[in-house]
């Protein structure tokens, strides 16, 4: 049995090197070299394809940070939001209405096709707000359950959503038969994304994306901040912690918890709409309930609650995914001899590392402070700097 | 301010008492709209009820699966507070544990009846032990060390060992649908009441499921094991203080879910004559489902819920389409966890907080 | 030690004008009624314990009081204002602020952080104004720290300790730190359940005091459940006696020792 001592006895201020504190030129450094990487790269590269899908990911994942690490709220539908994003970027950025004839902010070439096409800049904030929407309808029968029925509540919406996804080629529920989603063939091809006075997205050059998709995450990325020391980032940590105590210190709780689901909704949505652009497809099979638990499994392995710890989970688990396991590991197997394709193994990995994750380190690689001490058994008994054991 | 006296208001335990009602019937009341629908459809299309009937009856066959299922979820729900997410695709492997054997023991479509019987009993048996023994094992290594942490870890573990079972049927039998040799003829009519062929599948889920469900109600009632179990459930401070094991106690609970699972596998096998590594999750939130609308932690309000969303799975496969089955079902789950968490036989939960 | 009676100095008469007035306030939890149509009045500026023997229901009224608990019948009226069927948080808005019998701080949090919860209700800051920091956001922002640590240095929490998580705190500061973010809502009424649990005579003596203190100094009304006699007798203006759900006596502290219903459901029928 290990021994793990509790560190986060006082909140110290932030060491310094003169005016800037440490963690903050950590930061900017970080920031500088992902905004020059591309420049080490192949434009069109796999490396590129996945450093733009991982930016996305921490989209997501400090999305449902707000709703599981902040709010405590157990979220397991988040593909839901996804979908909606890409969904609204599908039939706002396409032809797939092909009898209607809209365009508004689009370049050249694609005045002329049907079908309704609208640029990203302006479909992203309508598919964050009509997420944030859903997300507060999707949460608001969760209001009043217990931890774990929010989880059954919100995996069952999202399984209703995939549900709708897959079978609304014709009809909604048997009514009707009005082609929404294209079922599995889904939608496709999606317009790419057009930002004026830069150079065109095409395959071939993922800079553009790339950036793009940084820019999107800073911007996600100092919401949380901001949010987080706020009066109503703090609220959403006292839910998580007591929600009794909360109410009756006058946290007005529905609504403080309906925001948590809107704005983590947001997010999804937001990234939903550019994965739509990005892989030129919307259709079904990429709204599965494992989609949900991978952007969860992010959150975990990274901190819950952690905001960095957060981008850093969600960075690694998608490298894992599309770089670890099918390029770098998968000729382990028949190298000591065995006859199996690691990608058919990804499901089960996927699975062990979290029980790992949970049995052996449930605050994650860079623990949220106070998470910490939650999760190692740090209570309220008044008690002098507490010793814990951490669970064999 | 000076506050006048203000009259005492009408008595608001009517209140409590009309919402209890409401909630309850109006229940009952939502689980009936599909069959009271088609029902009708069917009197005006047929002139007979005889459609409705054999949906009625194919899902109380189906249903008697989700129940056995269903019962796993709510024992272990009901002693530890748990949702064993894993559990659906234990009776997964209960299938193909019971697919293998089918094979292993040479079972045919042209074995006649006596060693056919022997070796369903044999396959049976195997089948709960593997199940049993397999779920036991799971909670030894990911829900025990992680009983005292917040309800996330051990959620997120469940989760993770649903999808290490599901690798591992993957594994076992590939991706695609498995037909399982139909053995004991399941779609043969034997005989036929008021319209409704019953077939030798229905019999077989009958024959098999009735008796584990008689010996797990009385067994929960009445052994000293079963005692343990719900005094558990219900204390489990109080329950070590009176000297029962707690950790074997949940031990035999997981143990006994599993059983459960393993028979729910072998049926489905002989019954649907198809297995396949992804049917444990449909099933698993099927059965969840039914665990939750009979009362989460209440034996019986398993075996209920099972049958009943037997019966509406059945009709929403027959007449609305099986694309759109899950949606339906998952639908009902909401509903009843937002409106009536406590079921239709179970008492009333703790809210949040 | 001196005696209850020299102690025990009302300020204002009971007859004032009331801040909180329940009118048969009952709570039924199936075929359990816990607490049975007490009709109650706490008078402004004033200091009125609750006092019965285990399981009397006094909790459960604190908890019909302050909204956790819907009440089965009867009413509850807080400054004027009918709040039988208002949500805590609206309550608490309102006015009323309370502890709990068991310390529920958010323990991962600071003790300053505590206390900024507790300002919730008072501070105005939105989504839009918390993301992009508006000058009116950080001044409230500044001048609620500025507040939090005012009142827990009014409370008695040594400076070094306000950024210190609340569960690694000592229990005494954890008490001070609960009745601080209490108070950092600027109640008019601050209802405190048990709040000398666990409290040597010395702290017991302490907290009277400051009892006073901020009666005095803040206006407020407060209203006690404590088992402690020596803190009721020493403290109250007005001390209420429940028993088995019901009110059985009310009045000024020396009256209601010495009656004998209170006598009774304390110590049993004698003889």
């Amino acid at each position: 049995m290990s021994t793990l001592t509790t560190r986060a006895r006082t909140f110290k201020p932030p060491s310094r090197i003169g005016k800037v504190s440490t963690s903050t030129i950590i930061a900017a450094a970080a920031i500088f070299v992902a905004a020059v990487l591309p420049f080490f790269y192949d434009s069109g590269s796999g490396f590129m394809n996945d450093a733009t899908v991982a930016l996305v990911y921490v989209v997501m994942a400090l999305g449902l940070n707000i709703v599981v690490g902040f709010a405590g709220l157990l979220d397991l539908g988040y593909v839901a939001f996804f979908a909606i994003g890409a969904y609204t970027m599908g039939w706002l950025g396409s032809g797939f209405f092909n009898s209607a004839d809209i365009h508004i902010g689009v370049a050249e070439q694609l005045q002329s096709q049907p079908g309704i096409h609208i640029n990203w800049l302006i479909v992203m904030p309508i598919a964050a707000v009509g997420a944030a929407a859903l997300g507060a309808l999707l949460g608001f029968p969760t209001l009043r359950l217990r931890g774990d029925y929010i989880a059954i509540v919100t995996l069952a919406f999202g399984e209703i959503i995939g549900r709708i996804a897959v079978n609304s080629d014709e009809g909604v529920f048997g009514i009707g038969d009005f082609n929404l989603t294209n079922g599995r063939s889904g939608i496709t091809p999606v317009d790419k994304i057009d930002i004026p006075l830069v150079d065109r997205f095409t395959t071939l050059n993922l800079r553009p994306w790339y950036w793009t998709a940084l820019a999107l995450a800073l911007v996600v990325l100092f919401i949380n901040f901001r949010l987080r020391d706020s009066r109503i980032g703090r609220a959403w940590i006292a839910i998580r912690e007591d929600e009794v105590a909360a109410i009756s210190m006058g946290i007005p709780t529905v609504r403080v918890k309906l925001l948590a689901y809107a704005m983590g909704a947001a997010m999804g949505g937001a990234a939903g709409t550019f994965l739509g652009s990005f892989y030129n497809v919307v259709n079904a099979d990429q709204f599965e309930f494992s989609f949900s638990i991978f952007v969860l499994a992010m959150i975990i392995l990274g901190g819950l609650g952690s905001i960095w710890g957060v981008v850093v989970g969600a960075i690694a688990l998608s490298f894992i995914n599309t770089r670890l396991i099918p390029d770098v590991l998968n000729d382990v197997p028949s190298r000591i001899g065995l006859d199996f394709d690691l990608t058919q193994l990804g499901f089960g990995i996927f699975g062990f590392l979290l029980v790992i994750m949970m049995v052996l380190r449930p605050q994650g690689l860079i623990p949220e402070k106070r998470h910490q001490a939650e999760l190692t058994g740090g209570g309220l008994d008044g008690g002098e700097e507490t010793v814990v054991e951490a669970r064999a | 301010m000076e506050s006048a006296s203000i009259p005492a208001r009408p008595p608001r335990a009517r209140g409590e008492v009309v919402r209890e009602f409401v909630s309850k019937y109006g229940l009952i009341a939502i689980l009936l709209i599909l069959p009271v629908a088609y029902g009708i459809q069917d009197l005006q299309d047929d002139g007979d009820l005889s459609r409705l009937a054999t949906n009625i009856k194919d899902g109380l066959s189906n249903g008697a699966i989700w129940a056995l299922i269903a019962v796993g979820y709510t024992l272990v729900y009901g002693i530890i507070e748990l949702i064993n997410f894993a559990h659906g695709d234990l009776f997964m492997l209960g299938s193909f544990v019971a697919f293998s054997m089918i094979g292993t023991v040479g079972l045919t479509v042209s074995s006649s009846f006596v060693p056919l019987v022997f070796g369903l009993l044999l396959i049976l048996v195997v089948c709960m032990v593997a199940c049993g023994t397999l779920n036991t094992m799971i909670e030894r290594v990911a829900y025990r060390p992680l009983r005292d942490a917040p309800k996330l870890a051990p959620l997120i573990t469940a989760v993770g060992f649903s999808f290490i079972l599901q690798n591992v049927g993957l594994l076992w039998l590939g991706g695609g649908h498995r037909g399982v040799p139909d053995l004991i003829e399941s779609q043969d009519v034997l005989f036929t009441i008021l319209g409704v062929p019953i077939t030798h599948g229905d019999i077989l889920a009958v024959v098999v499921t009735v008796p584990l469900f008689f010996f797990m109600i009385n067994f929960i009632n009445f052994s000293r094991i079963g005692r343990a179990m719900r005094a558990t459930a219900q204390d489990p401070q109080a329950a070590r203080l009176m000297g029962i094991n707690v950790d074997t106690t949940i031990s035999f609970t997981f143990l006994l879910g599993g059983l459960m699972a393993g028979a729910a596998g072998l049926i489905y096998a002989l019954y649907q004559t198809d297995v396949w590594f992804f049917s444990g999750f449909t099933a698993g939130l099927i059965a969840f489902t039914a665990a939750v609308m009979g009362g989460i932690g209440n034996l019986k309000g398993a075996i209920l819920g099972g049958l009943i969303i037997g019966i509406i799975q059945q009709i929403s496969d027959n007449r609305i389409g099986t694309e759109w089955t899950p949606a339906i079902v998952f639908a009902y789950l909401v509903l009843i966890l937002v409106f009536r968490p406590q079921g239709l036989i179970g008492e009333q939960t703790r809210e949040a907080g | 030690m001196s005696t209850p009676e020299a102690t025990a100095t009302p300020t204002l008469p009971p007859q004032g004008a009331a801040i909180l007035e329940t009118n048969h306030l009952t709570k039924q939890f199936g075929g359990l009624t816990a607490v049975d149509g007490v009709s109650f009045r706490v008078p402004e500026r004033s200091i009125v314990s609750i006092i019965g023997p285990n399981g009397a229901g006094k909790t459960t009224f604190f908890n019909m009081l302050t909204g956790l608990y819907k009440p089965t019948l009867g009413s509850v009226v807080f400054d004027g204002k009918n709040v039988t069927t208002k949500r805590p948080d609206q309550i608490t808005a309102l006015g009323v602020a309370r502890t709990f019998q068991n310390i529920r701080l958010f323990g991962t949090m600071s003790a300053v952080e505590n206390v900024l919860v507790g300002q919730h209700a008072r501070l105005r800051a939105s989504v839009f104004g918390s993301i992009f920091r508006t000058p009116r956001v950080r001044h409230e922002e500044r001048d609620a720290q500025v507040k939090a640590r005012e009142v827990l240095t009014y409370v008695g929490v040594d400076k070094r300790r306000h950024d210190d998580a609340a569960s690694f705190l000592s229990y005494g500061d954890q008490r001070r730190v609960e009745i601080a973010r209490a108070l950092a809502s600027d109640p008019k009424l601050l209802l405190l359940d048990e709040p000398t649990a666990g409290m040597n005579p010395q702290e017991s003596e302490g907290l009277t005091q400051f009892m006073r203190k901020l009666r005095d100094d803040r206006e407020l009304a407060i209203l006690l459940i404590e088992h402690d006699m020596k803190v009721v007798m020493g403290v109250s203006e007005q001390v209420t006696v429940l028993d088995h759900g019901e009110k059985i006596a009310e009045g000024e502290p020396m009256k209601v020792r010495n009656d004998p219903k209170v006598v009774e459901a304390y110590l049993g029928k004698q003889g």
